[in-house]
């Protein structure tokens, strides 16, 4: 493994030209991850057509690289703005966002910087010695009905956080799942729900939607803030966390390092459900329950190094069995078939240098978010001076371009600005924002594999739980959401 | 009636309207698929009922304990003192902030970004509050000059144009620009 790293280590440096697409991907990840309005995926989208004049290693290195800055540069949007980057940021924002109003935000982006760089050089070390053996192991034991279980699982941690009640949780979570039956149907190609609108044909995409519901909405409640005089501007600080307020949190970031690996590791699930679960995780083992989502660290902590942690893992299904964790990783099969390869076992036997090259990539971009990251945090901590109303139209011309680019449509335009606005009025009825992206993100990928399994069990529904991983996720699931409701109308869970 | 206000009866209304719509919707498409005996109605039709019990779960929730926050709650989206609606001016303001990027969007296919840009920056800061012209002009150039600067000159993204006169041709010439600015180097 040394040998192999080296080798790509040293093909990486040993061309000008390969060090220029690393940098410009570092630096442009970073900063698209950290513009609100924006975010990697709106780099990806741009990108992909230039990628046919590079060579395949550097065009599937270049959307490594954007993959794991691009994910830690989401984060500062999410702690200063309440505006996830991307969905795998959202977590961040239930603790990050009030950190930075009780004028903590140094210390909430202090912490983004350095367990995303925990979170992605672990990550990356652990997919550079056990790709192989744990695609093998993969390919083994995780099918469909498992991936379906543990949509189930996330979809039933993901409603137990935002909303101001259980019930408002799970119709979020109704909601994003609905919202994605809209369009072809993913086992017959059947149209539905189009409502006559040829374009819907596709299906809500889901930058678009993403865009309208985090950056939007977030405009949208400060627009009623100030409209009603209650808008405060949020308070810059400077002060980073310590060794000692850090170390506290070392059991955190260790098991949101194995939860986002996990999530990371199966097809189709990718940085998002990690950063929910390690968020989960985190308050299901905290003493002090109550003091997350009100500005707890760890919180931060958590959400950063699960999704960071899921960026390598994502690598290893793409990889060695060819199928994509998330929208990035799917742009980079599109990387792969521009260049004549397609991703999968054999892409080890026939492209091994490829393969190292982005392996090494990924561990040095990891490293650079700890020292770029520590270096731009004062620089980025200053857009929180620009007042509002210069801010506000950027970031809607910034989403409007993010909407429109990825397809070409004006109608994705449009879906972000009703997005937007049902965004803003069901946050103010106390529903969740994160909860409704994830059942979008979600929805497809369970209906998918659901069906599949169904298939596959001859449409006997015991079966999936002879299945020993399936059956604990599916338990898992049952358990948070029962529990859930138990704590809805217990009488000890008097309303605040 | 417990603790239930109207509002609550009307959020509980609307979404049900919207599942009652879905579900109908989805005979539109009731056909079978030779190789899944579930079709493509059957998922859609299962969110759509558990939509219905979360919303009469929220229901009753709201008959026992009104508009409350459940005890243990985590990452509340938008917890906080909420406006007061009932002042007409403060209600219009709001209601222009959430239109007037709607009209932007409508004229992207006849105008084209390049034109349309500047007055929807130039609008939304005024809805923001901004009354100092010189700032807003200021502001303006500045955000339109990165706009073009980082998609235009430096990543080449489309973007819509327009399609009618003059606009399309003011588009046209701001490409023709670009072109020339990019063969200086």
């Amino acid at each position: 493994m040394i040998e192999n790293f080296l080798a790509g280590s040293s093909a990486l440096f040993g061309d000008p030209v390969t060090i220029a697409i690393f940098v410009f991907g570092v630096i442009g990840g970073m900063l698209f991850g950290a513009i609100p309005g924006v975010s990697m995926l709106t780099l990806a989208a741009i990108l992909l057509p230039f990628t046919a004049g590079l060579t395949p290693a550097q065009g599937v290195m270049l959307f490594a690289v954007i993959y794991c800055t691009g994910t830690y540069g989401g984060a500062i949007t999410a702690i200063l703005f309440n505006i996830p980057g991307a969905p795998e940021n959202a977590p961040t924002a239930f603790d990050g966002y009030p950190m930075t109003q009780q004028g903590k935000s140094g210390k909430a982006v202090g912490a983004a910087v350095l367990c995303s760089a925990i979170g992605g050089v672990s990550s990356a070390l652990i997919m550079m010695a056990a790709t192989e053996p744990l695609a093998q192991w993969a390919i083994r034991n995780i099918g469909p009905p498992e991936i379906f279980a543990l949509v189930f699982f996330g979809l039933a941690v993901a409603s137990s956080v935002g909303a101001r009640t259980i019930w408002k949780g799970w119709m979020s979570v109704l909601i994003g799942l609905l919202i994605a039956t809209i369009g072809q149907d993913p086992v017959g190609g059947i149209n539905r729900y189009n409502f006559g609108v040829g374009d819907l044909a596709a299906g809500i995409a889901f930058v678009p939607a993403i865009l309208g519901f985090f950056a939007v909405s977030e405009i949208f409640v400060q627009a009623e803030r100030k409209a009603g005089g209650t808008y405060k501007a949020p308070k810059v600080s400077m002060s980073f966390p310590t060794f000692l307020e850090l170390w506290m949190h070392k059991f955190a970031v260790l098991r949101s390092i194995l939860v986002g690996f996990f999530c990371g590791i199966l097809p189709g699930i990718g940085a998002t459900l990690a950063a929910f679960m390690g968020y989960g995780e985190a308050v299901r083992w905290s003493k002090d329950k109550e003091s997350f989502g009100k500005g707890n660290l760890e919180g931060v902590i958590s959400s950063e190094t699960a999704n960071n942690a899921a960026t390598g893992a994502a690598m290893i299904p793409l990889l060695a069995l060819g199928l994509p964790g998330g929208a990035l990783t799917a742009m980079m099969v599109a990387v792969f078939q521009m260049h004549d390869l397609q991703p999968g076992p054999l892409v080890f036997y026939t492209s091994p240098d490829l393969i190292w090259v982005v392996f090494a990539a990924m561990f040095y971009a990891n490293l650079s978010i700890l020292i770029i990251g520590l270096v731009e945090t004062k620089t980025i901590l200053n857009l929180l001076k620009i007042p509002f109303q210069f801010l506000a139209p950027l970031i809607l011309m910034l989403a409007t371009i993010g909407a429109y680019i990825s397809r070409g449509l004006v109608l994705d335009v449009m879906v972000m600005f009703i997005a937007g606005i049902l965004g803003y009025l069901l946050r103010r009825s106390g529903f969740s924002i994160p909860g409704i992206v994830l059942g979008l993100i979600l929805g497809q990928i369970g209906e998918q594999n659901f069906a599949q399994g169904m298939q596959m069990v001859h449409y006997d529904l015991g079966t999936y739980f002879s299945r020993p991983i399936c059956a604990i996720l599916i338990a898992a699931g049952a358990v948070t959401l029962f529990a859930n409701i138990y704590r809805a109308f217990a009488p000890a869970a008097q309303p605040r | 009636m417990g603790r239930l206000k109207r509002g609550h009866m009307i959020e509980a209304a609307i979404w049900l309207l919207i599942a009652a719509v879905f579900f109908g919707y989805s005979f539109e498409f009731n056909q079978p698929i030779e190789i899944y005996k579930f079709g493509a109605t059957a998922w859609p039709r299962v969110v759509v009922v558990l939509l219905v019990v979360a919303t009469l779960g929220n229901l009753y929730y709201s008959y026992l304990y009104g508009s409350s926050a459940q005890q243990g709650r985590m990452g509340i989206s938008n917890e906080g003192p909420q406006t007061d609606f009932s002042d007409p001016g403060t209600l219009t303001k709001m209601l222009a902030v959430l239109f007037t990027p709607f009209i932007f969007a409508w004229l992207l296919k006849p105008v084209g970004i390049y034109f349309a840009a500047p007055f929807f920056i130039a609008a939304i800061m005024w809805l923001f509050g901004e009354r100092r012209i010189k700032a807003i002009l200021i502001m303006t150039a500045v955000i339109y000059v990165i706009f073009l600067g980082l998609f235009l000159v430096i990543l080449n993204a489309p973007l819509p144009q327009g399609n009618t006169s003059p606009f399309y041709d003011y588009s046209a010439w701001i490409l023709k620009m670009n072109t020339q600015l990019q063969n200086l180097w």
